[in-house]
This record gives C-alpha cells, structure tokens and sequence, in this order.
C-alpha cells in the first residue's frame, strides 16, 4: 500500500537527518584524521571558496543535461571569461572584474546555444569544435604583442575580493536562490526539462522547443560567466593550454554534478550541488593535508569515490515527493 | 440527426508518397460519441493528429461550430475547444504529475515568473476530482508510475481546458476493468453535457458498446458510416478489412491442459507494495492467465516471475532445475516475457527492426569468438518479418516508424523464433487491431500446441477468459481464487472476484 503523505514527510526528514549527520560525521573524522587540522576555520574558509567557481557550472550543468544537451567548450569559456575579468579588472577596478566575466561567458554560451539549436549538429561535437576554437584564440591572446602583456598581468589583490569569504559566500547564497527558483518554479525551468524528459511531447504540448534552448544559452551563459569571475577573483591568473586541456576545466564540476545526481532521488539538484561540491573539495583538501599528490592520485580517489557513492545512492527509493 | 459540431470535407495528408488520408469526409455531432475503427495503418491516427493540431493537413477543409478551423499547433486546437490523448504520447518522467497536467500552459499559475506549484496542483486535483478520476500523488515524479496512472494524468491533461470535444486514441487498452468502466462514465457524461467524443479503438466489442455512430477507414479512406445500433461486430470487421472475419478468434473448447509436466514452480513471490506471497505452478502448453483490477499487481507477476524486479520467493524453473533471479538468468533457461510497456520496456524504439529482431538471440547467433554473423542477423529479422507479415519497407526501417500492431508483430516474433519453454505476454494485444489480435491468438493456440508453457497477463477480461486453460484472479497483491476453464469461467464469476 503507498505510504500516505505525513509518513512520506517523515521518511523524508528521517533521510535529511540522516544524511546531515552522516556528512558531519564524515567532517570529524575528516578532522581527527588531519591532525585535527580540517575543521580549522581557515581552512574551511578554504574549502569554501574554492567551492564557488565550480559549483557556478555545476548548476549550469543541470540545466544543459536536464534540456538534453552538453557542452564541452565550456572549460574554453571560462579560459576567455577570465581572460576578460582580469583585463577589464585592471582597467576599472571591481565593476570591470564583473563585467568583463560575465559577458564573455553570457556570451560565447550563448552564441554556442544558436549554433546547437540551429545547425542540427549533436551538440557534444559542436561542443568540442567550439572548444578548441575557443582555446586557439586564448593562446593567440596570450601570445600576441597587444595583448600578451596584458594578459600574462595577474589581477590586482585589491580586486580580487570575490574569490574570498564573505562574498564568494554571499554570490553563491544569491545564486543558489535565483537558480532554485528559475529550475523548479518557472515555466521557463519546467519547460527546459520537459525538452530534456521527452522533445516529442514537449513540442506537442505547445512548447516553443527553440526558444527554450535559447534560455538554456542565456541562463547557463550568466552561471558559467560568473564562475569567470569567480574563477579569475579566486586564482589571479589562467592558464593557457590548447590541445583540448580546457575540457579538464569542467572535469570536478562534472563531478560534483554527478554526485549530486545520484542523491537528486532525495533532495532537489540545486540543493545538492553545493553540498556536493562543498564534500568533493573536503576530500581533496583532506587528500592534499595527507601529503597525497595532487592531479592523477587525487583524481583517482576522486573517481573511486564517486563509484561508492553511486553504488550507495542507486539503490532506488520509490514513493519521493519533489 | 444532431446539429454537427465539427464538419470535415476533403480532407488529405500524405508522408512522402504514401496518402495516410485521402479525401476525408467526416461529420461529429454535438453530443455524439463517434468512434473510428480500421486496421492499424488505415489513417484513424492521422485524422484525429489532423483535428488535434499536430499535424497540417496538405488539403481540405475542417470547421467547428461552422467557422472554419485550421489548427497550427495542439494549442490552438486547444483554444478551440478540442484536445487529445494520444495513443503513444506519454509523460515527462522528470517532471511532477500535476506539472504534467498543465505542462505548455504552466504560465497561467505564474505569479512575478514564479510557478504557484500550490496552485497548478490544487487546479490539477481539482480537474480529477470533477471527472472522478482516480488522482495519482501531484507532486511525485512520473517516471515511477504505471503506463496506467501515466495514460489517466494525459486524460487529466486533455480535459484540464474544459473541451468541447475530447479525442480518445486508443486510450483503454492501457486501462485495466475498472479505470476502463470509470472512462466509459466519463464519455457518457460527456455526451449528457452536450460534447462531443472521437474515439479510436481496436476492441469493436467496446466500439458497439459507447458509440452512436461508427466511420470505418480502410487504406486511408472513409469506406463507411454507420449507426452503432445499425450494426454489429461482425459487419464493422468485415468493413473494416474488407473480407469475413470471424469474430471467435478465442478458443471454442472449455477443456483445460494443466496437467502436463509442470514447467514452473512458484512460491512466495513477494515484492513490497505490490506482491503478496504469490504461489503458482504452471504446465507444458497451458495458457495460465492472470486478471485484477488496476493496483490487483498482475503487471508486477510477469516482472518478478522473468527475474526483474529481485522478489523475494522463489521461482523454479523445473526443466533445468534453475531458480530464477535475473533476467539473463531467464533467458538463458528458455524463457521469454513481452512486457506491457512496449515502446518504453520492450523495444528499443528508435533502432531498427534488425537490432530490435536480433536482441533475444544474440546468445544463440553469436560466433565462437562471440562475434555476430550479420547475414545471420538479417536473416532472422527478415524471418520474422515475413513469418509474422510486418508491414514495413525493410529490416533497417526504424521501429517508430512502425504502426503498433507492426511493432507488437515485431515484439512477439523476436521471442517466438526462439526455442522457448515458457513465455510470458502481458498485455500483448494493447493497441493492434483485429487481424493482428487474430493472429496473435493464433500464435498463442501455435505455442501451446508445441507445449510452451504461456503465462498471460491481461486487462482485456475476454482475452484471459477467451484463451486462458486456468485463470488467477488477483485483489491487493494477492492471488485471491484460481478458477479452471471448466469450472465457473465467466466475466460474472471473475469480475465478482476481482471487486
């Protein structure tokens, strides 16, 4: 027989609890292994913010998967974006830092949205086509003489406050609200995943699938371009590779979108992702206290976790309320 | 005759070269319920999409309530009074029923670009509450729900703009005793309230049973109307494939084969929430059949008994004295399950008929090195095409290009050219239509003469009876009598049972 709704909501606090309690467990340990150096507050502030910049892209990923599609240049975005955030940021100050960000992101992603939505190419391939453009051009930036100079300049300390506690804090609660809400409470959200659940019906049900994806562009365009400056306010300086190594830019993103995937069966996506994200960069930092090095080891254990986790979140649970 | 509400002239639509209508004529009256009988292929689908909005007609005229009506899109059939549950449209899985109630319209609830879930959910259990029908959870994910609860929330949808006239394709053979019964209400009520109904099925029984008028489509054109109290069965049958068909395609013995070498033991077959300790044998060539209302769990038997959904109990396969826990396990002990969910559980719906044909027999076609021989492969596809008379351009066609009585053909087929000792079809006449029915019993009188042993699970109360050597009736999960061909086999006795 299904269980009535108060029971539900029961079982559903039951989980939250649970879950809660199993994650601060984890932190204490985390703790006690660390030489009870982890739950230093610096070093939490630490976790914190390094956070921010992925989960930025984390959320933009619900949104392409959840419409059905994937986007490999975005890692060549960011490249671009943060060019764009330093240069502009030495110029104007903070505002430049903003700006520069977030219409190089808004932008290029969105241009990458008419390019999926009109040419009929699978958008992983376009994807990556437009990566390696994007890549070609940040190196052609970095290496010219007009440009080479400006770029290759760190951005200034002073301006670099979004990177840091509070205001990475304070950028990602605003933007855990406003993401919440166009996911689950718009008809703009909704609609982005009927096209992902069924294009057929989507389109039968009157849905404008086209304009749809071009939300898609404009909505994941201001995350990734905020995951720009955030990026950019947090590091200083970006590297430059080509070769297709942009796409490891969007590597622990993806990451912490899958891990909040597996646990979406219990709690909203959105809500998941910086938890995700918050337990993906504690386990690195535990790895890096432990002397682990980082890179390949890190990855590996990195993808081990993500193993159990999934085997532990796959076992399905029916009858959840969303 | 009743003022018309919708008037059709001349209407045409044609894919490539082939005319799916030609030269419709079509009358719907105010306060009728008129049902649309044909082969599958024979255009019902197309006219109906046509007056839905889904597709334009390449020429012709349509009207409603005289103005002249010429649909771009479902919405703005929608604005006109008319919409539609489809025969194979469904659900968004990721989305919340009661979203799905009003996906394409949910700006109606938004408030500041906010979406009053609240309110979109109290509207949605509002329109089930005012057409009786039976309210899934609003807020869960549709993906978890049966093809039965997903079929009432697309109902739920159509009538959620208040229609004039409501278009049924093939909605009850997704739709078990009772939810069936509750639809049979609700086209009556509709009649009571001046509307109007369409309505395609392949059960003519139920077709004689709702409509007042009947228009026969063979090869894309109108080759009838008739008053429903005018006719019968046999005469829409023969109209409708343009030759005799008898109408007995059921078994005409009442002698039931269960006592032959027992092929399957089961014993406490147990999934929570929806099997409760099921104990059965069944036998070389015996047809047992399973029967219930919708949440009796005769869906959730064939799942667990094929090793699907890991029960708890035990199911014994005695020939290799094997006990079934997976589904490879199943397969690889002769065993076959046709799943009542053909385009979401059984087919992979946009790989051709080759790859579909091939997938039960990779086992048995492989090489040493487990390479496939691709003449192998498409031989048996072209096999079954020909053995089973799949209309089709060829085996590379993809299967959603496919009508679905093809589809079904393609679906049985692929486990018949097996060497199986027992199959299990649930539901395996959903959505085909009389000459495919015909041949799909006749296939299953085939199994049984060769001694497969066949477990079927039907809503279609005259299918189990008509072919069943023994009946398990199914209440709550639990098998509540087991009856025998020869003993109390009637819908009176079964349906007391199941209520």
């Amino acid at each position: 027989m299904p269980a009535n709704g108060e029971t539900r909501r029961m079982k559903n606090w039951v989980f939250y609890i649970i879950f809660a309690a199993v994650i601060a467990a984890v932190l204490v340990i985390f703790h006690f292994i660390s030489g009870r150096q982890f739950l230093d507050w610096s070093n939490v502030k630490g976790i914190i913010s390094r956070s921010a910049y992925p989960c930025f892209i984390a959320w933009g990923f619900c949104f392409l998967f959840a419409c059905g599609y994937t986007d490999m240049s975005i890692g060549g975005v960011v490249v671009l974006g943060s060019f764009a955030s330093c240069i502009l940021g030495n110029w104007f100050g903070l505002p430049g830092v903003i700006i520069g960000g977030l219409v190089v992101g808004l932008l290029l992603i969105f241009i990458n949205f008419l390019i999926f939505t009109y040419s009929g190419i699978p958008s992983w391939i376009a994807g990556i086509s437009l990566a390696m453009i994007y890549e070609a051009l940040a190196f052609l930036l970095k290496i010219s003489k007009g440009t080479k100079a400006l770029i290759s300049t760190s951005l200034a300390k002073e301006y670099r406050i979004l990177g840091q506690l509070p205001w990475c804090l304070i950028l990602l609660l605003i933007g855990f609200v406003i993401v919440y809400f166009i996911y689950n409470r718009t008809t703009v959200g909704l609609n982005i995943r009927a096209l992902g659940g069924n294009k057929d019906v989507a389109e039968k049900l009157g849905i404008n699938t086209k304009k749809t994806l071009l939300f898609v562009g404009l909505i994941a365009g201001i995350l990734v371009g905020v995951s720009c400056v955030l990026q950019q306010s947090y590091a200083g300086q970006t590297t430059v590779k080509t070769g297709l190594t942009s796409i490891n830019m969007i590597f622990q993103p993806l990451a912490i979108y899958l891990l909040a995937q597996i646990i979406r069966e219990r709690i909203n996506i959105v809500v998941c992702v910086p938890i995700c994200a918050f337990i993906l960069y504690s386990i690195f930092n535990l790895l890096t206290m432990l002397g682990v090095p980082s890179g390949t080891l890190q990855e590996a254990f990195l993808g081990a976790f993500i193993v159990i986790f999934g085997i532990i979140g796959s076992r399905k649970v029916k009858g959840v309320v969303k | 005759m009743s003022e018309s509400i919708l008037e059709i002239r001349g209407l045409n639509k044609h894919f490539g070269p082939t005319y799916a209508n030609r030269n419709i004529d079509f009358t719907l009256g105010r306060g009728e319920v008129h049902g649309l009988l044909g082969e599958n292929g024979s255009g019902k689908s197309t006219l109906l999409s046509q007056i839905a909005g889904l597709y334009r007609c390449d020429s012709g005229e349509m009207s409603v309530n005289g103005e002249k009506y010429d649909p771009h899109s479902p919405l703005d059939a929608n604005a006109r009074g008319i919409s539609m549950v489809m025969q194979e449209l469904g659900v968004i899985g990721s989305l919340p029923a009661g979203v799905n109630v009003f996906l394409g319209r949910t700006g109606q609830f938004s408030k500041g670009g906010i979406v009053d879930l609240g309110e979109m959910n109290r509207a949605a259990a509002a329109v089930f509450e005012k057409w009786e029908l039976p309210m899934p959870r609003l807020g869960r994910l549709t993906e978890g729900m049966s093809i039965e609860e997903r079929k009432m929330i697309e109902l739920a949808r159509a009538l959620s703009i208040d229609p004039e006239i409501l278009l049924l394709d093939e909605v009850t053979q997704s739709l078990s005793l009772n939810n069936r019964n509750r639809l049979y209400e609700l086209i009556a009520k509709f009649r009571d309230m001046g509307r109007s109904v369409i309505v395609i099925t392949h059960d003519i029984e139920e077709m004689v049973q709702i409509t007042d008028v009947i228009t026969v489509l063979r090869d894309g054109e109108v080759v009838g109307r008739v008053n429903t109290k005018d006719t019968d069965p046999d005469k829409l049958r023969m109209m409708m494939v343009g030759r005799n068909i008898s109408g007995d395609y059921y078994r005409d013995d009442n002698v039931p084969e269960c006592d032959g070498e027992t092929v399957l033991e089961v014993r406490g077959l147990s999934v929570p929430g929806e099997l409760e300790d099921v104990s059965f044998d069944v036998h070389a060539g015996e047809i047992l059949g399973f029967c219930g209302l919708s949440d009796a769990g005769i869906h959730s038997v064939g799942k667990a008994v094929f090793g699907l959904t890991g029960a708890a109990g035990t199911v014994h396969f005695l020939p290799t004295d094997a006990y079934i826990k997976s589904a490879p396990q199943a397969l690889a002990n002769h065993m076959g399950y046709v799943p009542k969910d053909r385009d979401n559980e059984a087919l992979m719906i946009h790989a051709n008929i080759r790859d579909n044909s091939v997938l039960p027999s990779v086992n048995e076609l492989k090489g040493p090195l487990g390479l496939l021989a691709p003449g192998k492969v498409s031989s048996l596809a072209d096999g079954i095409v020909k053995r089973f008379s799949v209309k089709t351009t060829g085996i590379r066609q993809p299967m959603d290009a496919l009508s679905g009585g093809n589809k079904q053909k393609v679906n049985l087929g692929r486990w018949l050219a097996k060497d199986l000792r027992l199959l299990i079809l649930d539901c395996p006449t959903r959505g085909v239509d009389v000459g495919v029915k015909a041949a799909i019993y006749s296939l299953m009188k085939e199994a049984k003469k060769t001694g497969i042993a066949v477990i079927l699970i039907s809503d279609e109360l005259t299918e189990v009876l008509g072919m069943a050597d023994r009946l398990l009736v199914m209440k709550d999960g639990r098998v509540t009598r087991e009856i025998r061909r020869d003993e109390d086999f009637t819908e009176q006795a079964v349906i007391g049972v199941m209520i």
